[in-house]
């Protein structure tokens, strides 16, 4: 195993997975290194979520390995889970607590001291907006504010690998700037972002690296001009992804 | 950056987990008392009416049984035997179905995989609200027979005893459920879980018709009966059984043999914490590689699109116009397409049914005056009763579960209005099928005359009718909207309304054909009743079709004006 604070913070090797005979993710190989905002692309059913759920160790690979800053994540699970938050694209909240007694359980499930807690906390409130439902039951929030809370949650403890699945959905333009400002902060402190999206625009302003999944193959990856190298072509995002995933189906 | 924390996930959080647990149950306690203090009330109420009914229910019999001593000496043992076996069954389905749902289909046990936490946690977590949630029913009717055996005795610490006895015996069951849901989700794919559950029901079904069919009393004589049924379920009595455990040391704390009594405590309470801490450890060890199969190929099987017509279920609905037999078709193919309904109504029919085959084994005097119409007459509150039931839970929340679709319906070339006659097509179609084919069967199975057939199904059509306006109007009149639990938006404002309005409705239309049975109870077969008695039973059947038809009307007013 590799010394973990040289390690690359998301490593995935040869992996592959399928449900029943259809197969989801195909020999899959790819490195993140840390201090890195990584944009995760594809059409529908092209194998995103499932990338990310094999990352996160809801799933396990049928072949392959995956491991988080060095960490196997089947094997040494809890290490490489304690260095990783994962936002779904469905946010999950305890619908009888509220938004803060959410946020206190994740601090004290990462071990945050109340000091740190109370700080961390502070500045995510205020940057994220969400000061005025806090204190509500999470019940009645809407898709926006529970992708706020959660994302508070996320960042709350620190982790070194951020993995979000559609991180934009339902926030109002000043949270997206927002989140899209705490994201630059995370990866230039060292941290690592790992995002899949819809939002090309996004992903263009502030991946470092993008990948392309489609029918569960990882078809191009690399910067953004290594991208158009490799589409030929001197245009946007869109047009590249257009391009790549309609030379996947041909 | 958290690349130190891995020290830090390996420490336990059960404690964690569970004071979380407190505060959410806190909260909802808190909620419920400043949003429906009346309703809290009224269920504590209602839960406290129901124990204090069976602590007086099971006095009654210990106190009767006690008046023979010798046939006590003989009986008491075998009711808790009897008792516990029963537990030990339906405690270990409902965990197990309950444990598959919290380890494998809830959302928060995906999350709680996320986060650094041991397996150990999450499956303790799970055990014991499980536990919790599959006993409490048990618990509620258990605990007055433990009080009431207990005070037959006149020694406070029996009161102890027994119910160490009874929290004992529950994680038994508990155990083995939560092994099998484990068992289920990792060696079955997930296509086949399906066809596990509708096994596992059969299952239950047959056993229930062969436990029926061992009281059977045919022709032999009572004491002979007797000794032949109690040869058969000799089994429940084996001392690897834990119900043996709990019954024997009941009766030994009875004869006042305290030793033994708490010899088969502690055999109890070993067994118990032991099963826990197997099935526990089983179940975490190879959690993820159970949650992944669980989990992997939730994409189902394709199925075959149906028609623009609606396919063969809009042939079921040639009646209705164009566009509501095509809301209707597809609220049956929801309903066909969906577990959780079509089982719950197989069961309950499905039980109803074995019954009614099972009757003549009773050896009732059917054809005696003053029976004939009795027994048909409770076979139609039970079908009543169950048609409630089902209606409130299912149909109740058709109208809020368009709620999300609103912007579709809306915009349909028809009056929004319209949508309810479609759902209430629908669900009349399911609703009559199953009730009228079940009073069918009864009037079959009891040799009932003609006439007194006619009437009865001609009541239960009438019932059906309103109950499905009942449930339509009032779903459509108090919508959930924005909520796609069922179960939610039938235990709300709304379907608690519902259900009051249902059950006044049947007690209403019984207490008609009620009178009328009464005052033809002396009426030999096939001769037609009273005017008096006819008369009853049309206003019954009248009123019920009013008001079915009068919440039908309201809602569909008010679904009309819905701005969407």
């Amino acid at each position: 195993m590799i010394d973990s604070a040289a390690a690359p913070a998301i490593s995935l090797v040869g992996v592959r997975k399928s449900y029943g005979r259809q197969v989801a993710v195909s020999g899959l190989t790819l490195e993140i290194p840390r201090g890195e905002l990584f944009a995760f692309l594809g059409p529908n059913g092209a194998g995103k979520t499932t990338t990310i759920k094999l990352i996160v160790g809801l799933l396990q690979p049928d072949a392959g390995e995956v491991t988080v800053c060095g960490r196997h994540i089947g094997s040494n699970g809890l290490a490489a889970k304690a260095a990783l938050a994962y936002v779904p694209d469905q946010p999950f909240l305890y619908e009888k607590l509220t938004g803060r007694e959410f946020l206190y359980f994740v601090a004290e499930m990462y071990g945050l001291g109340r000091a740190d807690r109370d700080q961390m906390l502070g500045s995510l409130i205020r940057r994220l907006d969400i000061t005025e439902f806090l204190d509500q039951l999470t019940e009645s929030y809407s898709h926006g504010m529970k992708q706020k809370v959660v994302l508070a949650a996320a960042l709350l403890h620190r982790p070194t690998v951020l993995v979000i699945d559609e991180p934009m959905v339902g926030l109002d333009p000043r949270t997206v700037r927002s989140v899209k400002d705490l994201f630059t902060e995370h990866t230039r402190a060292g941290g690592t972002v790992f995002m899949s999206t819809h939002t090309l625009d996004i992903a263009e302003a502030l991946a470092g690296r993008i990948g392309i999944i489609h029918r569960g193959e990882l078809i191009a990856v690399g910067t953004l001009d290594e991208l158009r190298r490799k589409a030929r072509c001197e245009r946007s995002l869109e047009e590249i992804f257009l391009e790549l995933t309609e030379v996947g189906d041909g | 950056m958290a690349d130190s924390a891995g020290i830090l996930a390996s420490t336990p959080r059960l404690g964690l987990l569970l004071r979380v647990r407190a505060r959410a149950v806190y909260n909802r306690g808190v909620q419920a008392m400043a949003d429906a203090p009346i309703r809290l009330a009224t269920a504590l109420f209602l839960v406290g009416l129901v124990w204090i009914g069976l602590y007086g229910l099971f006095d009654l019999v210990f106190k009767q049984l006690s008046r023979t001593p010798l046939e006590a000496t003989v009986a008491i043992p075998m009711v808790f035997n009897f008792f516990f076996v029963a537990m030990l069954a339906l405690l270990a389905f409902s965990n197990a179905i309950i444990s598959h749902g919290a380890l494998f289909g809830h959302d928060e046990a995906s999350y709680l995989l996320t986060l650094p936490l041991a397996p150990l946690d999450v499956v303790s977590l799970k055990y014991l609200e499980s536990l919790v949630l599959a006993s409490w029913s048990v618990v509620l009717g258990g605990l007055p027979l433990m009080f009431a055996m207990a005070g037959m005795t006149d020694q406070p610490v029996f009161y102890v005893l027994f119910l160490a006895f009874f929290f004992a015996f529950i994680p038994i069951p508990a155990s083995l459920g939560m092994l099998l849901a484990w068992a289920v989700a990792r060696f079955f794919p997930r296509r086949l879980t399906r066809a596990a559950t509708i096994t596992a029901a059969i299952l239950l079904i047959l056993t229930i018709a062969s436990a029926l069919r061992a009281l059977r009393i045919g022709d032999t004589a009572a004491e002979v009966w007797l000794r032949s049924f109690l040869n058969r379920m000799g089994f429940v009595q084996s001392a690897l059984l834990p119900n043996n455990w709990v019954a024997a040391g009941i009766d030994h704390a009875v004869h006042g043999n305290f030793t033994e009594a708490v010899r088969y405590l502690g055999v109890t309470l070993a067994n118990a914490f032991f099963l826990s801490w197997l099935a526990v450890t089983i179940v975490s060890k190879h959690f993820d590689a159970a949650y992944d199969r669980a989990t992997s190929g939730r994409s189902g099987g394709r199925r075959l699109a149906a028609e623009a017509s609606g396919g063969p279920a809009g042939l079921v609905f040639c009646y209705l116009a164009r566009p509501l037999r095509l809301v209707a078709a597809k609220d049956l193919r929801t309903f066909l397409r969906d577990p959780a309904q079509w089982s719950q109504l197989t069961i309950l029919f499905g039980l109803l049914v074995l019954y009614l085959t099972n009757m003549p084994t009773l050896r009732l005097e059917f054809s005696a005056s003053g029976w004939f119409l009795v027994i048909p007459f409770l076979n139609l509150c039970a079908v009543s009763l169950i048609l409630a039931t089902f209606t409130c839970r299912f149909v109740f929340p058709l109208i809020s579960l368009e709620g999300q679709k609103l912007w579709l319906i809306g915009v349909l070339p028809m009056r929004r209005g319209r949508i309810l006659l479609a759902k209430f097509a629908f669900s009349m179609t399911v609703t009559l099928l199953v009730a009228v084919g079940s009073m069918s069967l009864a009037a079959y199975m009891l040799h009932l005359d003609v006439v007194w057939t006619t009437i009865h199904l001609v009541v239960t059509s009438g019932i059906c009718f309103g109950l499905c306006g009942f449930s339509v109007g009032i779903g459509a009149r108090l919508p959930v909207f924005g909520q796609s639990n069922v179960a939610r938006i039938a235990n709300g404002l709304g379907g608690t309304l519902n259900l009051l309005a249902s059950v006044a409705l049947v007690a209403i239309v019984l207490a008609g054909v009620g009178v009328a049975t009464w005052r033809c109870r002396n009426v030999s077969p096939n001769t037609l009743p009273d005017a008096r008695s006819l008369f009853l039973c049309a206003a019954s059947v009248g009123t019920s079709i009013t008001a079915g038809l009068w919440a039908l009307r309201l809602g569909a007013r008010h679904f009309d004006r819905i701005q969407v």
